[in-house]
């Protein structure tokens, strides 16, 4: 009795074997790529328009299939190296800008110089999102989309102080004094204990000459002592402290800032909000200096998997690339085009975004103050931010120990 | 060899013999599932995460895997930095302030819920709140609150006062992240020390009472020291559960302004998430188990014999 049960169970599973392989077979005989992309895109628009390109590619090339791996914003780069580790890397990662250099120094991202330069639109890329992803005359990755920082102002507020929209630190500060009336406070920007602090500083620190690695010098301090005295005057929020960027925003949309700082991101959820709004180009120190802004925005890069998969991958950036198709995801990003004629016509449509795309001009990477090491040195500056700015220290004395500390940092092998 | 050792030793292999033959597996199969969790979910990340502390594991290193084995250097740049005793006095103030008002707010609050009075239970399911609240919604209520133009601002201005911006001062914020973190943790040491009165006869009080014990004297010589067990277990619970704090701070402060906020636990996620030293972050986290292992010992000393 018992043996003949065993012989039928021996049978069964030997047929349930055969089918199984049977199967495998099949689908191994069809060769089709999967592209694992991850990134941390969340937005509606967003999510919308990467399924939107997903669904044209698929139909456009049959034999690869895209696979959207969402995480989020802070853990990206951790989790591509951990995946890198195990040897289950994505295809491709969409990095944030200023992290790129560093995760290729951890040798996970393949070297696409060549690919890239068939790309039609890598001759038209602005020089800061290209040197975001180029170490050593190596590209890494192609830039999405760029966004940086600009300001908003309160229409309203700016008219009934009689004031005009400023163009200097010393008309900022004087549009801010004048616009500053409980509970308004004339300027709003994020000095957060994240990158945001960092991001929004960068603005006045790079328009006035001045350098991460170079804190103690004149041009830092001045551009951080601008921030202590709108703070320690009253003409911002000692908040501003714990503001991440969206807090900013609904300060400004909400009534309680004349000005603010801030990106192109923003544009719907400020128009959406009826505040009547205009936006000019980051103040500068002098009359005639150039705004030297950071840059925002992620890159594809190719992580580095089997030739297979790494061909497919570069098929898909290509197809996202492609100009038409890259305004478009431009557009629904609210992002500016890091391709300088596909940013030129989106400022033709878009008014609003002349003030960011006359800027991308001179617009830096963030990298290019330290490199692989930028996510470090900002860190400790915005220790320097904050220490200055909560009143801590004086803004000299918090930029020389910062300045101290990024001397270890690069003085490290 | 005698014959008494002959007959000993034949007697030694019969007896244990047999009963080896029928060696009984099953208890241990019933423990297997739970020695593997244990193994795979406790005993491997800590070893893991200790030998890791011993290797320079930076984002260079990490991936191909060669993190060279370089000693204590990782704790050494750990203690180096003043950051990091920023972190540990920080750790300790917050643990002692919690926990204290906590369990003196739940002492007391499990006292006043011995009387019978009206919408009882209502309240107690009330009392629950803060504790069954994702702590990422009380988080971000407390840093609402907080806020230069919130409630407990507001509250100040209507007294006459000018508002003060807890969360962006280096004097309030730890102090107003220890306050959320009162408000979160009391209905944990309400609810156990609740539990535990309820357990102690009815008849001690009486007794105690007709011996003419007014109410304090029966709560400090009665109450007080019968619960003695649940309470240390309370506190020790307490400790752990409150070191281990990360996701309040992180959100109300993010362990700002200027560092001055950050616990442990959010000093070693920034060292190893944000600069992706992750050597030093396990070096960190280290030593913050050794830090709860003394606050512990503390504990088990009070522990009655």
């Amino acid at each position: 009795m018992r043996q003949v049960r065993v012989a039928k169970f021996r049978r069964a599973s030997l047929a349930i074997a055969t089918l199984a392989l049977l199967t495998l077979g099949a689908s191994s005989g069809y060769t089709e790529t999967t592209v694992e992309v991850i990134h941390y895109f969340n937005v509606e628009g967003q999510v919308q328009a990467l399924a939107d390109i997903q669904k044209d590619f698929e139909k456009a090339n049959p034999d690869i299939k895209i696979k959207y791996t969402y995480v989020p914003f802070g853990e990206l780069v951790s989790r591509t190296l951990q995946m890198a580790a195990v040897h289950k890397a994505p295809a491709i990662a969409a990095i944030d800008n200023p992290d790129v250099l560093r995760v290729a120094k951890s040798n996970i991202l393949e070297d696409i110089s060549q690919e890239v330069n068939k790309l039609p639109i890598w001759s038209d890329i602005y020089p800061g999102p290209k040197k975001a992803v180029t170490a050593d005359g190596k590209a890494y990755g192609v830039p999405i989309g760029s966004n940086s920082l600009a300001l908003y102002y309160n229409k309203k507020m700016l008219s009934e102080a009689g004031v005009e929209p400023p163009k200097t630190w010393q008309q900022l500060s004087d549009v801010a004094t004048k616009t500053t009336k409980s509970p308004v406070y004339g300027i709003a920007f994020s000095a957060v204990n994240t990158e945001e602090s960092t991001w929004q500083w960068e603005p006045f620190l790079w328009s006035n000459g001045g350098s991460l690695v170079d804190l103690t010098s004149s041009n830092a301090v001045a551009a951080l002592q601008l921030w202590v005295d709108w703070v320690s005057k009253g003409l911002a929020s000692k908040d501003a402290l714990n503001w991440e960027q969206g807090d900013v925003a609904s300060q400004f949309t909400g009534g309680r800032a004349a000005t603010m700082v801030m990106g192109p991101w923003m544009l719907d959820a400020v128009k959406k909000s009826g505040v009547d709004f205009g936006i000019v180009p980051i103040p500068v120190p002098k009359e005639g200096a150039k705004p030297v802004v950071p840059l925002g925005g992620e890159c594809w890069c190719v992580l580095k998997t089997n030739s297979q998969v790494e061909a497919a991958a570069m098929k898909f950036i290509s197809f996202t690339e492609e100009p038409e198709r890259l305004r478009k995801l431009c557009d629904t990003f609210n992002y500016i085009s890091s391709v300088k004629n596909i940013a030129k016509q989106q400022g033709e449509s878009n008014p609003q975004l002349v003030p960011f795309v006359e800027q991308m001009d001179t617009a830096k990477a963030r990298s290019e103050d330290g490199g692989a090491k930028y996510p470090e040195i900002s860190l400790a500056t915005r220790t320097a931010i904050q220490r200055a700015v909560s009143g801590q220290a004086p803004a000299d004395q918090a930029l020389k120990e910062s300045a101290a500390k990024i001397n270890s940092i690069l003085s490290k092998n | 060899m005698s014959e008494s050792q002959m007959t000993n030793l034949v007697s030694f292999s019969e007896g244990y013999g047999s009963q080896r033959s029928r060696f009984n597996f099953s208890p241990y199969v019933f423990v297997l599932p739970c020695a593997l969790f244990a193994a795979a979910l406790l005993f491997y990340p800590v070893v893991s995460s200790l030998a890791l502390s011993f290797r320079q594991a930076t984002v260079d290193t990490f991936v191909s895997g060669d993190m060279p084995f370089n000693g204590l250097t990782q704790y050494q740049a750990a203690i180096g930095d003043p950051v990091f005793w920023r972190a540990v006095i920080n750790t300790v103030l917050f643990t002692v302030f919690s926990i204290v008002f906590q369990f003196t707010i739940g002492f007391l609050l499990a006292l006043l819920f011995q009387f019978e009075f009206p919408l009882k239970s209502f309240c107690l399911a009330l009392l629950l709140i803060p504790w069954v609240l994702p702590l990422l919604t009380s988080a971000n209520i407390f840093k609402g609150l907080f806020n230069e133009a919130g409630l407990i601002n507001q509250l100040l201005h209507l007294a006459g006062n000018r508002p003060i911006p807890w969360l962006a001062d280096r004097q309030f914020a730890l102090p107003a992240t220890i306050v959320a973190n009162i408000w979160v943790g009391f209905p944990f040491n309400f609810v156990l020390l609740y539990a535990g009165m309820r357990n102690i006869p009815v008849e001690l009080y009486e007794a105690a009472k007709l011996d003419g014990a007014d109410y304090w004297r029966r709560v400090f010589q009665i109450t007080l020291p019968i619960l003695k067990p649940v309470s240390v277990s309370v506190l020790m619970l307490g400790t752990v559960y409150t070191v281990k704090v990360f996701d309040l701070v992180w959100i109300m402060t993010g362990g700002g302004p200027a560092n001055s906020t950050h616990l442990l636990s959010t000093y070693a996620y920034q060292v190893g998430f944000s600069i992706l030293n992750f050597g030093e972050a396990a070096a960190i986290a280290t030593l913050m188990v050794l830090l709860l292992l003394i606050l512990n010992l503390f504990q088990l000393l009070m522990k009655p014999r």
